[in-house]
């Protein structure tokens, strides 16, 4: 005989299990972005670095000077990031010595980071990486990078937490996507022209600062790296702290 | 191994560089994985649940880690040779990674490959193809033949079958044995030869528009056409295709490339030609 | 039927076995705290709600009013604190109008917590709530599963820890309302500045033995939205148009009326 009757939600599948599984991953928040333009190229990326709701860092800068004008950084996991751009620049370190001290052209620095993210295909760096500097023809040059490695030259990336609030901002302000000359009846699109270092400096502040007001992950500071003929440059303006 | 760090070192007192003999050594065998890198394993007894967990949006739509997909390539054989259209789109769950991707590798110039699936899976692999085909070249003295090429990269793909490799691609090409040749090949490990073949997310969109309008007889103007047409079929109907059209051409002088189409501008322009796409507002 | 609605229940776990997601309520993050002084009691709360990790609101409206001296601080679920509060806030005007007396603030916590206990946390509210009233100035918390807590002074939500730090080591029993307004503001602070959920304005509201309670909106506003380097003003014409269709919203139909020919009676 049956004593206690089962309530109707006994029998109820929990929707979310418990996780016992290895996880080595976290994100740390923060976002980077780079655009290239004729004879030089910035990388940008706020100085925050978070965990959780807490902020573990002010003024940790994540955009690194690697050597041979060539700028790098990779964001999201910041142990990852950190471990991927200190294997990148003892890597190059080696190619010195055993070309010495040749210069390492982007377009091969760009191919050699795809190695070590791809060595990884199995267990990946948490990180979207983005490299900046100029290429052969001195012409500025960005490269973006998914976490394993599929890679590609473009003229501006935002990468991080905040990518999808910047993004949209910059093909529309960088590239003109959905911009059309006034009076052409939407016939003839926005002619692309080369940005000045002045006005790509002003987009990159904008879209920080607008991403600081609506990211709680982007804030602090923003440091950002410019790259020209005569070297590598470090500015750095404040952001709201909240 | 580094040439000055050689000089300096007792190699059996060197933790890597033990090490990285050992993983020589061990590879030694397999002519074709000597150029490729070790790849590392996390550390725990199930390596491919964890891939999964951690980068498979489909099974997991909050893992963190996402790895661009999406897309829609087609490559057929007709009367002029080889015709190979792709779209530009990367996505990482919804997000729009990139609008403006090289889904086609060459990767000599009587050799491309297309690009389906997991974009680092099919860019390195596909890279390494190249590679693979140019030693090929220098040892036999003559070009690999298609056969050849896709089966190397077929074979490579299932070493690592089960692992989760994602990639869909053909490798297409024109030899003087073989005439205009497309084999497809896939991460599952089939390979198949063949006339026609679309494939990725928006491949049954590209599929019907080329069914219906493929003839053998096409000139190269229209089977051009056919192509761009098709993948336009797709990004049109497939969310996870767009960007821009790719266009190639393979005959017995090699590849021609035929330019970037913007499937926005192309759009337009296909709906005024063919008074088709009615339904659409403008 | 008043109440809450469960026919989506059992739709909804079945749904999220499917691995579809179940929608995300604008929430958690906040920083509120209350403080005591003779006299009287401060509550203050930031003013940003988060939905994730995105800014949903940049200044929004965390202290609620349950009676005109009774006043209460919301963290945890934005909709459930607003519904909460609301029905609250209603039943103690009927509460007062029936027993003809001004609404004490342990009424209003009595009623609190034996709702929200009813909905075993689902209910994601939690609330500091203080007031004046016949039996003087009152300070008390409530959290979503409906235990309670008396403190001369408290904080709550996410930058509950930042505010504390600052209460434990600015709070004396001798305030003057003035030190309480700033020692409050400056615990809201603490959480906007170093809890990522909390950020934008503070809000105030101080409630004195004897006084019409005083509400502060933005007492604070340490986070103006700094100007932009650009002017991002397109010119009329950027946008294409792809089809243009107007429609009247009205009809206006015009009669001409002459007043000549009306009859005018002068007699009357």
């Amino acid at each position: 005989m049956q004593t206690t009757v089962a309530s109707e939600y006994s029998n109820e599948i929990h929707s979310v299990p418990i996780e016992h599984r290895f996880n080595p991953y976290s994100d740390n928040g923060g976002t980077v972005l780079g655009i290239a333009g004729e004879d030089f190229a910035v990388l940008a990326g706020d100085t925050r670095q978070v965990e959780g709701y807490s902020i573990q860092s002010r003024y940790e800068p994540k955009i690194f000077d690697v050597g041979d004008n060539i700028v790098m950084t990779a964001n999201g996991f910041a142990a990852d990031g950190v471990a991927l751009i200190d294997k990148f620049r003892q890597q190059l370190k080696w190619y010195k010595f055993d070309n010495f001290g040749g210069k390492l052209e982007i377009k091969s620095a760009a191919r050699y980071i795809q190695h070590l993210l791809y060595g990884k295909r199995f267990f990946p760096y948490y990180v979207s990486t983005l490299i900046a500097g100029l290429d052969e023809e001195g012409k500025g040059a960005v490269y973006s990078y998914d976490p394993v490695g599929s890679y590609e030259r473009e003229q501006c990336r935002a990468g991080g937490a905040a990518a999808s609030l910047i993004m949209p901002f910059l093909d529309n302000q960088v590239n003109f996507k959905n911009q059309f000359i006034p009076g052409t009846d939407g016939k003839e699109k926005k002619p692309l022209k080369y940005l000045t270092l002045e006005e790509v400096i002003e987009l990159v502040r904008d879209a920080f600062s607008s991403a600081t007001e609506r990211h709680i992950y982007v804030g602090d500071g923003l440091e950002i790296k410019i790259v020209t003929k005569d070297g590598v440059r470090t500015e750095y303006y404040p952001l709201k702290r909240d | 191994m580094n040439t000055i760090s050689q000089r300096f070192t007792h190699a059996n007192t060197n933790d890597v560089a033990n090490e990285i003999n050992t993983v020589h050594d061990s590879l030694s065998h397999k002519q074709t994985l000597e150029l490729a890198p070790s790849i590392s394993v996390p550390p725990i007894s199930q390596p491919t649940d964890f891939l999964r967990a951690h980068t498979d949006d489909a099974s997991n739509p909050d893992c963190k880690i996402k790895i661009a997909h999406g897309t829609t390539t087609l490559a057929f054989r007709f009367q002029g040779g080889i015709i190979v259209a792709v779209d530009s789109r990367a996505t990482a769950g919804n997000w729009i990674a990139s609008q403006t991707v090289n889904k086609v590798i060459r990767i000599n110039p009587f050799l491309l490959g297309t690009m389906a699936g997991g974009a680092a899976d099919c860019q390195y692999w596909e890279t390494w193809l190249g590679t693979q085909c140019r030693l090929h070249e220098l040892r036999e003295k003559e070009r690999i033949s298609v056969a050849a090429a896709s089966k190397i990269l077929s074979n490579l793909v299932y070493e690592y079958k089960g692992m989760g490799l994602s990639m869909g691609t053909m490798v297409c090409g024109h030899t003087k044995k073989e005439g205009p040749a497309i084999y497809y090949v896939d991460s599952d490990g089939t390979r198949l030869k063949g006339d026609l073949f679309c494939v990725g997310s928006g491949q049954t969109f590209a599929y019907g528009v080329l069914d219906s309008e493929y003839k053998w007889d096409l000139t190269v103007e229209e089977a051009l056409y056919l192509g761009k047409r098709s993948i336009l079929a797709a990004t049109h109907r497939d969310a996870y295709s767009g960007g821009s059209i790719n266009l190639y051409h393979i005959n017995e002088q090699g590849w021609t490339y035929h330019g970037n189409h913007n499937v926005g501008d192309v759009f337009w322009d296909i709906r005024d030609q063919e008074q088709s796409f009615v339904n659409v507002d403008g | 039927m008043a109440g809450l609605n469960f026919e989506n229940y059992q739709r909804n776990s079945y749904l999220s076995t499917k691995g579809f997601a179940t929608p995300r309520a604008t929430s958690t993050g906040t920083t509120i705290v209350g403080c005591k002084f003779p006299g009287g009691v401060v509550i203050a709360a930031d003013t940003r709600a988060t939905s994730g990790p995105i800014v949903a609101d940049k200044n929004c409206e965390k202290l609620h009013r349950l009676a005109p001296k009774i006043w209460c601080a919301g963290a945890g679920t934005a909709a459930d604190t607003e519904m909460v509060t609301q029905l609250i806030a209603s039943n103690l005007e009927l509460h007062a109008l029936s027993q003809n007396r001004e609404p004490r603030v342990i009424t209003a916590l009595t009623m609190l917590k034996q709702h929200l206990f009813k909905y075993q946390g689902h209910l994601g509210a939690y609330l500091i709530c203080a007031g004046v009233d016949p039996t003087g100035a009152h300070l008390l918390s409530v959290q979503a599963h409906g235990s309670t807590d008396i403190g001369k002074y408290q904080s709550l939500g996410s930058g509950s820890l930042a505010a504390m730090a600052v209460l434990e080591t600015n709070f004396r029993e001798d305030l003057t309302k003035e030190e309480a307004i700033k020692l409050c503001a400056d615990a809201i602070e603490a959480g906007i500045w170093n809890d990522l959920g909390s950020g934008s304005n503070v809000d105030v509201c101080v409630m004195e033995v004897g006084k019409d309670a005083e509400l502060y909106r933005n007492y604070l506003t340490p986070n103006v939205r700094s100007q932009k380097a650009r002017s991002y003003k397109f010119a009329p014409g950027t946008t294409a148009i792809l089809r243009e269709s107007v429609r009247d919203i009205l009809d206006v139909e015009e009669t001409v009326v002459s007043f000549d020919q009306m009859e005018v009676d002068t007699e009357a």
